[in-house]
C-alpha cells in the first residue's frame, strides 16, 4: 500500500507484475478517516465485516478487489 | 472480543499514544493493574483477532494499526511527535486517529523522489499523487506485513 508520483510510476514499479488498484490521494485520506478515525478512542469497539465493507462501499470501492473475506 | 480484552486493547492503544511508541507488557500491566503474564496472553488473543500485531515469537507489539512500532517508509509528524505508519493508508490513518493536521513523509517506490504531504482538515496538499494497493482486500491479512 504505497504512494506514487503518478500512475506511470506505478506501472514502472510493477514491472510486469499484476497490478492492484489505484485511487487518488484525496480518496485515500477520506478512506483513512472513515476507517481509522475511531482507533484511539477509549470507547472503541471492533467493527464487523459488514461495517468495514460498508466503509469501502460508501467510497465507491465496490468491485471484487475491495471485497473483504 | 470480551470486555477484558477490549479493555486491554483500548488501554494499550491509549498508552501507545501517550508514550509515542509501543508500550511494553510491563508498562501495560502497571497501568491496568494486571500481571505481565495476563497482558501477554491478552495480546496474543488480540493478535489472533487482528486487533494488533505482535512481533514473531516475542510479546512485543509490531503494529497497533495504524501505528507501527518499527521504522517504516512512512513517517508522520503529528501532535508534536514523529510516528511510523505501516503503509500509506495508515499514514493518513494516524492523522485520522489522532484527529489532527500533520505532515506525511515518504518516497515514491519507483523513482525514490521524496514525497511530502501536508494534511489539513483531512485534505492533502499533493493532489496529483496516487495510492496503489497491490493486494486484494480478501488477502490483506494473509501476510499483513507485506500488505
Amino acid at each position: 500500500m504505497n504512494l506514487f508520483r503518478s500512475e506511470e510510476h506505478v506501472g514502472r514499479w510493477l514491472g510486469g507484475r499484476t497490478p492492484g488498484q489505484t485511487i487518488t490521494v484525496s480518496m485515500l485520506s477520506e478512506l483513512a478517516h472513515a476507517w481509522w478515525g475511531d482507533r484511539v478512542s477509549s470507547e472503541w469497539r471492533p467493527r464487523n465485516r459488514e461495517q468495514n465493507q460498508a466503509i469501502l462501499d460508501r467510497l465507491g470501492l465496490t468491485d471484487e478487489f475491495w471485497q473483504l473475506p | 472480543m470480551n470486555d477484558a480484552d477490549l479493555h486491554l486493547r483500548n488501554s494499550t492503544y491509549g498508552l501507545f499514544v501517550e508514550l509515542g511508541r509501543a508500550p511494553t507488557t510491563e508498562e501495560v500491566a502497571i497501568t491496568m493493574g494486571w500481571t505481565v503474564v495476563d497482558v501477554a496472553a491478552g495480546w496474543r488473543r488480540l493478535h489472533d483477532t487482528h486487533a494488533l500485531v505482535l512481533q514473531e515469537g516475542v510479546d512485543e507489539i509490531r503494529m497497533a494499526n495504524p501505528f507501527s512500532a518499527v521504522p517504516t517508509a512512512y513517517r508522520v509528524n503529528a501532535a508534536g511527535r514523529w510516528w511510523f505508519a505501516n503503509c500509506a493508508w495508515d499514514a493518513f490513518g494516524i492523522l485520522a486517529a489522532l484527529g489532527v493536521h500533520g505532515r506525511i513523509e515518504s518516497s515514491c517506490p519507483d523513482c525514490l523522489d521524496p514525497i511530502l504531504i501536508e494534511v489539513k482538515n483531512e485534505v492533502p496538499d499533493q493532489g496529483e499523487l496516487v495510492f496503489h494497493c497491490l493486494v486484494p482486500a480478501r488477502s490483506w491479512w494473509d501476510e499483513i506485513a507485506f500488505t
